[in-house]
């Protein structure tokens, strides 16, 4: 399998030199620069074969011979993905993120397409220490960016550049993009199975090998499953999980907290409004609901065993005070953020 | 000596006789107490969701319910056969609706049911008064049903609390107003009814429970697509049993007649049909029905074995069985791979992976009822329960029986299912309800215990003799229970029993011995008691407040406030249905966007194009292309359809947002989906949606904007839309192929007649026109003389 490659190599490039030759020997300018452009197919072809997911390495080298110095219209379109190794740090950007879901649409795009098709448009990305150059040939100032460089392109900044919403929702979109600009079909992206099928299998075998002795053990009655108390920790912890609107926050991908746009320095934890929530916050009040119920569950089922006068009177005093701030603290924080002005309907004759 | 013996006898006889009769004459006084105090938490259940009626009237709410209202008519009219045999032509017109197969009837017929009892008692009430008053009256039942329930789990004290607090919990009330006639009304009652049964059962092992539960469970089939709740519940908490070695032969018999008769029963409503045994949210109550057996079956070989053969036989049949199970897990997974969606649908499955749907189906994302929960919501819906909860859940765990362990699976898997969809809340209130109803009953306990025993005035004999009476009384519990515990348990488990037995009376001993000193200090527990109580108050207050102001609005009646506090009354959408009912042909159709199909129907009776149970996707994409497609081809679409009239909702002149207009992007991008030559960037400026001078041709050309805007600039000369908060884009036009029939009072509802296709006589038409517009001209004396039904 390792030879392949370089064994296609080398008969491609044995077959192109034959072709130049020939192709010199007639010496036709038509054909001349469709054997040009073809020759530059072969090698993007075989750059592409280089790489394991299919996406192109440019740097300016690459992108002077392939897309400035060439004569349009070229055979083959480019999508060129931009990156910059010294920001994959910042998380916000999602650079990897998107650099990987590109790699499967490349990978997917050659695997869907035969080679006709597959051969008109190249995946690359190009990298900004590398390549700097060729940034400020495209005008490109601010990542995440993308760009289409279609066959009748002349100059590089008359490009297309995907917008933002287009790599918003990963591969799939991006596909859309594609096909709407080039008439290619892109095909279902491939996208790897999360375990392999080695893996799997080995996975069930342990898995059929621990049931037997779970089983042996259940019939024994001492497993932790058998542990109330472990139950119950689960259940407390679902409960509070649930009512501090987690699942909010891991559906809408919520921020913990935001930076207060008139103070750069404060952060804002709680946010006004009921349709939303910061993630501190509905920890903060989630707790708050839970630890309520913790303290009068502790009081009335372990407290009342507790033999020592003094230690119960603090132990309650405590929870008491702790119950009373969280349930005033709760029943404010709504109020200010709801704005909803809950009162009681008492005879007008009493004000 | 003997006949001392005798004496002594009798008098320990007469003494015991005497307490004997205490007792009874204690229990019988207390059952009365609960039972008056039931009729209360009733009448408290049913009375506090009357605000709707007081504040508005008794009507009818939003949107389904009229297309309930509609069918609970029919039924009442034709009767039952005709009822489940009744093709619809009325709606999705030219296609017609089978309403028999596709609606759950169990609300339909218990109203329907309900109104036939009271004629049939000469009490003449309208279907319509039934109607609006069934969702109240089921809430009785649900409390009822949530006091049996929560009896079964930890006692008369913590049901009565549980009750009283599921009467009035906001979440519930939300959905059960007077005049909210749908599903969920219903339905709740019949949830909490289901596992009222299921745990009744499991504590007495009884088949006429486990009968009763089936029944439930079909009635619970019959109402609500919230019905596959139960049925995976239960049979999780089942396996929950098995698993942490709690199996019994009551958990057999609660388990195993509720899946075969359960499922039998379901498939006969027509809605759920095959489904009861084809789709994925029923497997895993199959897979447990077969573990059920196995398990059973090992339980009764043990019996019969000895414990060495028993464990030779163990390992022959675990090693022969488990390769069976994998063999038949294989194929089923194999089997539920095959289709497309895991035969699970796109609901259930964001259930279980809560980004599911935000991912790949926006038509269930989009809509508000499916979004996910933040914590004002839970404060709004369960209040200061969100607080008591986890003390619930601790009582649960102390001790932890079948039933108690039911309750904690149910109060886990509701709030988490409730954190990921705010609908759900429906199915947690109870729950969070039944567990602080627990909480508040065992700390109202430990407390009134630790003052009444510690008071300065009480003296240490009624102490002790209280103690040992509390004592003698949880001991007889005991023994009752234990007694049913013998009856109800097969003979081989009765060797484990006996085992199991000791261990309890002995805690039992020591419960007594301990029970003395079980007092928290005194002045703690008044502050605490006094807390709690402010606690409840709060809850109250916080009640009836939803119920007053926040979950009482019919949507069919608009009310605003005037600066001087003179209530301002909007009934706008009776005053449209009303003209269509009185001055329509009676088949004539009326076209309007799917949000008013089901109150069209009802209340004008007229045919409509589309309606609120959006089957048809492609029907009314027509709709939104026709509504977003300039005059001509509009009426074209419209005509094809055979449509007389034209609705829209307009709120531009008193500021209702939720208008046609506003909801105008939707009707595009739907109509666009189908018909691709409809645009969304088309009605958009620069990515905004806007109906100023700033907007797109296509958008000022388009009939909604036509048929909304139409001689809007007479109003006040500016035509100034207080909704968008600007001045429209085009002012002046005049419509070619549509005439304006019909204007509200408030502009609120405007229904278009098109015009006859051949438009020659030009004059007649244009003295018409000017004619039905001085008849709905904005000065409202106008209107209401020349209003052609009064």
């Amino acid at each position: 399998m390792a030879i392949s490659p370089t064994l296609l190599l080398s008969l491609l490039l044995f077959t192109t030199f034959l072709s130049v030759s020939l192709h010199h020997s007639t010496a036709d300018p038509d054909s001349d620069s469709d054997s040009e452009s073809s020759d530059l197919v072969t090698e993007l072809l075989y750059l592409q074969s280089q790489s394991k997911s299919g996406v192109i390495h440019l740097n300016d080298h690459i992108v002077s011979r392939f897309l400035t110095s060439t004569k349009t219209p070229r055979p083959y379109s480019l999508l060129i993905f931009f990156d910059a190794k010294h920001l994959h740090s910042k998380t916000e950007l999602h650079l990897q993120d998107l650099h990987t879901e590109f790699s499967l649409l490349a990978s997917s795009f050659i695997s869907n397409n035969d080679a006709s098709s597959a051969s008109s448009l190249f995946f690359c990305d190009i990298e900004f220490k590398e390549s700097q150059n060729s940034f400020s040939l495209f005008g490109v100032n601010s990542l995440p960016h993308i760009r289409l460089v279609g066959p009748n392109v002349k100059n590089p900044k008359d490009s297309e550049q995907m917008d933002q919403g287009d790599f918003s929702r990963m591969a799939e979109s991006m596909a859309e993009f594609v096909e709407s600009r080039t008439k290619l079909t892109v095909g279902p992206i491939n996208r790897p199975p999360m375990l392999s099928t080695n893996q799997i299998a080995f996975l069930g075998v342990i898995l059929l090998i621990w049931a037997f002795f779970f089983i042996k053990k259940l019939l024994t009655k001492d497993t932790f499953l058998h542990d109330w108390k472990l139950w119950l920790l689960g259940a407390v912890f679902v409960y509070f999980f649930s009512v501090s609107g987690a699942m909010f926050n891991i559906i809408r991908k919520m921020p913990m907290f935001l930076v207060d746009r008139n103070d750069p320095n404060k952060l804002v934890f709680f946010y006004q409004g009921s349709g939303m929530q910061l993630g501190a916050e509905g920890f903060a009040v989630g707790s708050l609901y839970t630890i309520v119920g913790l303290l009068l569950g502790v009081v009335t089922h372990v407290l009342v065993r507790v033999k020592n006068r003094t230690a119960q009177r603090v132990v309650m005093g405590v929870a008491l005070v702790i119950s009373f701030w969280a349930v005033r603290k709760v029943v404010h924080l709504d109020n200010w953020k709801t704005g909803y002005g809950v009162h009681a309907f008492w005879p007008t004759s009493w004000s | 000596m003997l006949e001392e013996d005798t004496r002594k006898l009798s008098m320990a006889d007469g003494e015991s006789s005497r307490e004997a009769t205490a007792r009874t004459l204690r229990n019988a006084f207390g059952n009365v107490f609960s039972f008056f105090i039931l009729l209360l938490i009733g009448i408290l259940a049913f009375s506090i969701r009357l605000f709707s009626v007081i504040k508005y009237e008794s009507v009818i709410h939003e949107f389904d319910p009229y297309f309930n209202y509609r069918v609970t008519q029919f039924l009442t009219k034709n009767g039952i056969y005709d009822f489940w045999n009744w093709f619809d032509d009325r709606t999705w017109y030219p296609l017609g609706r089978v309403i028999g197969g596709t609606v759950y009837p169990g609300l339909t017929l218990t109203a329907g049911t309900l109104w036939w009892l009271l004629n049939s008692l000469n009490i003449p009430l309208s279907v319509e008064t039934v109607c609006v008053f069934t969702a109240p009256i089921f809430s009785a039942f649900a409390s009822w049903a949530t006091y049996l329930l929560t009896k079964e789990v930890k006692g008369t004290g913590a049901g009565l609390t549980a009750a009283v607090l599921l009467a009035m919990v906001p979440s519930y009330i939300s959905r059960s107003v007077a005049g909210s006639y749908d599903n969920e009304a219903v339905a709740i009652f019949a949830l909490i009814f289901t596992f009222y049964l299921y745990i009744k059962t499991l504590n007495t092992g009884s088949l006429f429970y486990a009968t009763l539960n089936a029944l439930a469970y079909f009635y619970m089939v019959c109402s609500w697509g919230g019905y596959t709740f139960i049925i995976n519940l239960i049979p999780m908490h089942v396996l929950l049993c098995i698993v942490t070695g709690r199996y019994s032969s009551r958990l057999y018999i609660a388990y195993a007649p509720l899946v075969v008769l359960g499922t039998l029963l379901a498939a006969l409503v027509p809605v759920v049909g095959f489904n009861a045994v084809m789709t994925s949210e029923h497997f895993a109550s199959f897979l447990v029905f077969i573990i059920i057996h196995v398990v059973a079956l090992v339980y009764h070989v043990k019996g019969n074995l000895s414990p060495r053969m028993f464990k030779v036989a163990v390992t022959l049949v675990v090693s022969v069985g488990l390769v069976v199970c994998c063999a038949m897990i294989a194929v089923l997974i194999a089997l539920v791979a095959s289709s497309p969606t895991k035969g699970w649908s796109g609901r259930s499955l964001s259930l279980l992976d809560p980004t599911y749907a935000s991912k790949y189906i926006p038509i269930i994302a989009s809509v508000s009822e499916h979004q996910p929960p933040t914590w004002p919501s839970y404060f709004m819906d369960i209040n200061v329960l969100a607080f008591l909860v986890p003390a619930g859940i601790i009582a649960c765990f102390l001790p932890l029986s079948d039933a108690s362990s039911f309750v904690v699976l149910y109060i886990v898997t509701a709030v988490y299912f409730s954190g990921v969809m705010v609908r759900l809340m429906l199915v947690f209130a109870p729950a969070a309800c039944i567990m602080s109803g627990i909480a508040l009953s065992e700390a109202f306990n430990v407390l009134t215990r630790s003052i009444k025993f510690q008071l300065p005035g009480s003296s240490g004999i009624s102490q002790s003799g209280d103690t040992s009476m509390n004592t003698e009384g949880e001991q007889n519990d005991i023994a009752k229970t234990e007694k049913m515990d013998e009856t109800a348990k097969e003979r081989p488990s009765k060797k484990n029993k006996r085992k199991e037995k000791e261990p309890v009376v002995k805690a039992s001993i020591r419960s007594r011995i301990e029970r003395r000193l079980l007092v928290l200090p005194l002045e703690a527990s008044v502050i605490a008691i006094i807390l709690l109580v402010l606690l409840g108050a709060f809850y109250v207050v916080h009640c009836v407040w939803a119920a007053a102001e926040a979950y009482s609005a019919p949507s069919i009646v608009l009310t605003t406030y005037s600066r001087e506090g003179g209530l301002h009354v909007f009934d706008d959408f009776r005053e449209a249905y009303a003209w269509l009912s009185h001055n329509t042909e009676v088949d004539d159709k009326v076209a309007s966007w799917w949000d008013y199909g089901y109150q069209t129907t009802a209340m004008a009776n007229r045919t409509v194009i589309v309606d609120n149970n959006t089957w048809n996707n492609t029907h009314i994409a027509t709709v939104g292309t026709a509504m977003s497609s300039p005059e001509k081809a509009a009426w074209e679409i419209f005509n094809s359809l055979d449509v007389k009239y034209v609705l829209v909702v307009f709120g531009g002149l008193v500021g209702y947002p939720s208008d046609d207009i506003n909801k105008f992007l939707w009707m595009v991008r739907i109509g666009g989906g189908v018909f691709p030559h409809i645009k969304e960037p088309d009605y958009l400026r620069d990515g905004q949606y806007r109906i100023d001078s700033q907007a797109t041709p296509t958008m000022l050309n388009c009939l909604m904007y036509k048929l909304s805007y139409y001689r809007f600039v007479e109003t006040d000369g500016k035509a100034f839309d207080r909704v968008r908060q600007t001045e429209i884009g085009k002012k002046y036009f005049k419509l070619t192929h549509f005439e304006e029939v019909f204007t509200t009072h408030h502009w609120m509802v405007r229904i278009y007649k098109l015009k006859p296709p051949k438009n020659r006589i030009r004059g007649k038409t244009k003295k018409s026109k000017s004619k039905a517009s001085s008849t709905s001209s904005p000065k409202r004396s106008g209107t209401g003389k020349r209003n052609p039904w009064h």
